[in-house]
């Protein structure tokens, strides 16, 4: 089984390869065939516009039977990705996964999930809460997760910028990631970020 | 494996959809696209519930794809290999099978122990079915086609069904004798 993968993957990545599509880069790891690294670019007019964000693919045994295990190793505020584990939910990485599928139309499809979110069926409750509930929130939000994580250009948020500062005076232990992690969650409302903090050390 | 990169737009028509490689014992779904019956094979296995096309998810079945024969290929007979491919939908000759029941597992699919029960030969049928040797009965590339084919709890219902007939059989037999 493992030579059909394997057979499939070198395929697919010439594909990609091939196709010259400047938004989606697939890698091959020296080592490990069926372990890849796959890049997508933020899609145009959304947040993520002009990041750049790294998956990392595991391929099954039983690929193409089964669906390739993909998650973002770039932290990404997104509500059907988890903004802790990068885990994302997305029907054709489960059961609506079908053999004929390609890791090129697996990039395509996280691409369009950038542009296009399902609040009503998140894996990030708190993000998917702040989408549906504080919508130009969230988008400042993705928008600042984007440029600090994703390499997306544009100059900060300095409202942010500040309350990043005083959580990391008031917490020194913190480190910036935590500091984000916890204001984004928080809706940045910084008194009950850092009462959050303490409440579980 | 010969590495086949510069393949024309011609040859990658003839593609399996699932391994990417030139289909081998090619076989065709209603919605037109073509696989090797071993990848396609896999796939329904995989999925025994809501099984789809891979490609665009039409529903499918092993019974609705069409195997190709083309001219000069594999001298040996594909369904004599495991996983057998299924058969094509031509009417089988009646006389090589007992009584009108031969053409219909093709409608009744899941059940051929049943038909054979309402239409066969009646009661030897079931002793046949109840033993595992339908296939001395009817087509043996039939039998085959259906065991490979059953998900495990069709065969399972198969089985319980065939023990019913038997025991119902022998309840009858009893009753012809005593009377
Ligand atoms: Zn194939
Ligand atoms: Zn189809």
């Amino acid at each position: 089984m493992a030579n059909i993968a394997m057979q499939r993957i070198r395929r697919e990545f010439k594909e990609v390869v091939r196709s010259d599509e400047q938004s989606i880069k697939l890698e091959l790891q020296e080592d490990n065939v069926l372990s890849l690294t796959g890049y997508i670019t933020g899609p145009e007019k959304t947040p993520y516009e002009g990041g750049r964000f790294h998956v990392q693919i595991t391929i099954p045994e039983t690929y193409p039977f089964n669906p390739p295990i993909v998650k973002f190793t770039t932290k990404l505020w997104h509500p059907n990705i988890s903004s802790q584990t990068g885990v994302i939910c997305l029907d054709i990485l489960k059961d609506q996964w079908a053999a004929a599928m390609t890791l090129r139309i697996v990039l395509l499809s996280l691409q369009a999930l950038l542009s296009a979110a399902e609040p009503d069926d998140p894996q990030d409750a708190v993000v998917a809460n702040q989408y549906k509930t504080k919508h130009s929130l969230f988008q400042q939000t993705a928008r600042f997760w984007a440029q600090t994580f994703a390499g997306a250009p544009g100059p900060l948020n300095p409202d942010f910028q500040k309350k990043i500062d005083k959580f990391l005076e008031v917490a020194p232990r913190a480190d910036r990631h935590t500091a984000i992690q916890q204001l984004s969650n928080f809706d940045w409302n910084i008194d009950k970020a850092i009462e959050d903090v303490y409440k579980s050390d | 494996m010969p590495e086949t990169d510069d393949k024309s737009e011609d040859t990658a028509t003839f593609e399996c959809n699932i391994c990417l490689d030139t289909a081998k014992n090619a076989v065709i779904s209603m919605c037109g696209h073509l696989f090797c019956w071993p990848c396609l094979y896999q796939w329904l296995e995989t999925r025994p519930q809501g099984q789809v096309c891979p490609v665009c998810k039409a529903g499918i079945s092993r019974d609705k794809v069409i195997p190709l024969y083309g001219r000069g290929g594999s001298k040996t007979d594909p369904r004599e290999k495991l996983p057998p491919r299924p058969q094509g939908h031509r009417t089988e000759p009646e006389a090589d099978y007992a009584g009108p029941g031969g053409g219909h597992r093709y409608v009744f699919g899941d059940n051929p122990h049943f038909l054979s029960f309402g239409i066969g030969a009646f009661p030897f049928g079931f002793f046949a079915s109840s033993f595992n040797l339908a296939g001395g009965a009817g087509n043996p590339m039939e039998h085959q086609h259906r065991d490979a084919a059953g998900p495990a709890d069709h065969q399972m219902q198969d089985q319980l069904v065939s023990k019913l007939f038997l025991w119902l059989a022998c309840i009858f037999l009893l009753w012809l004798l005593m009377a």
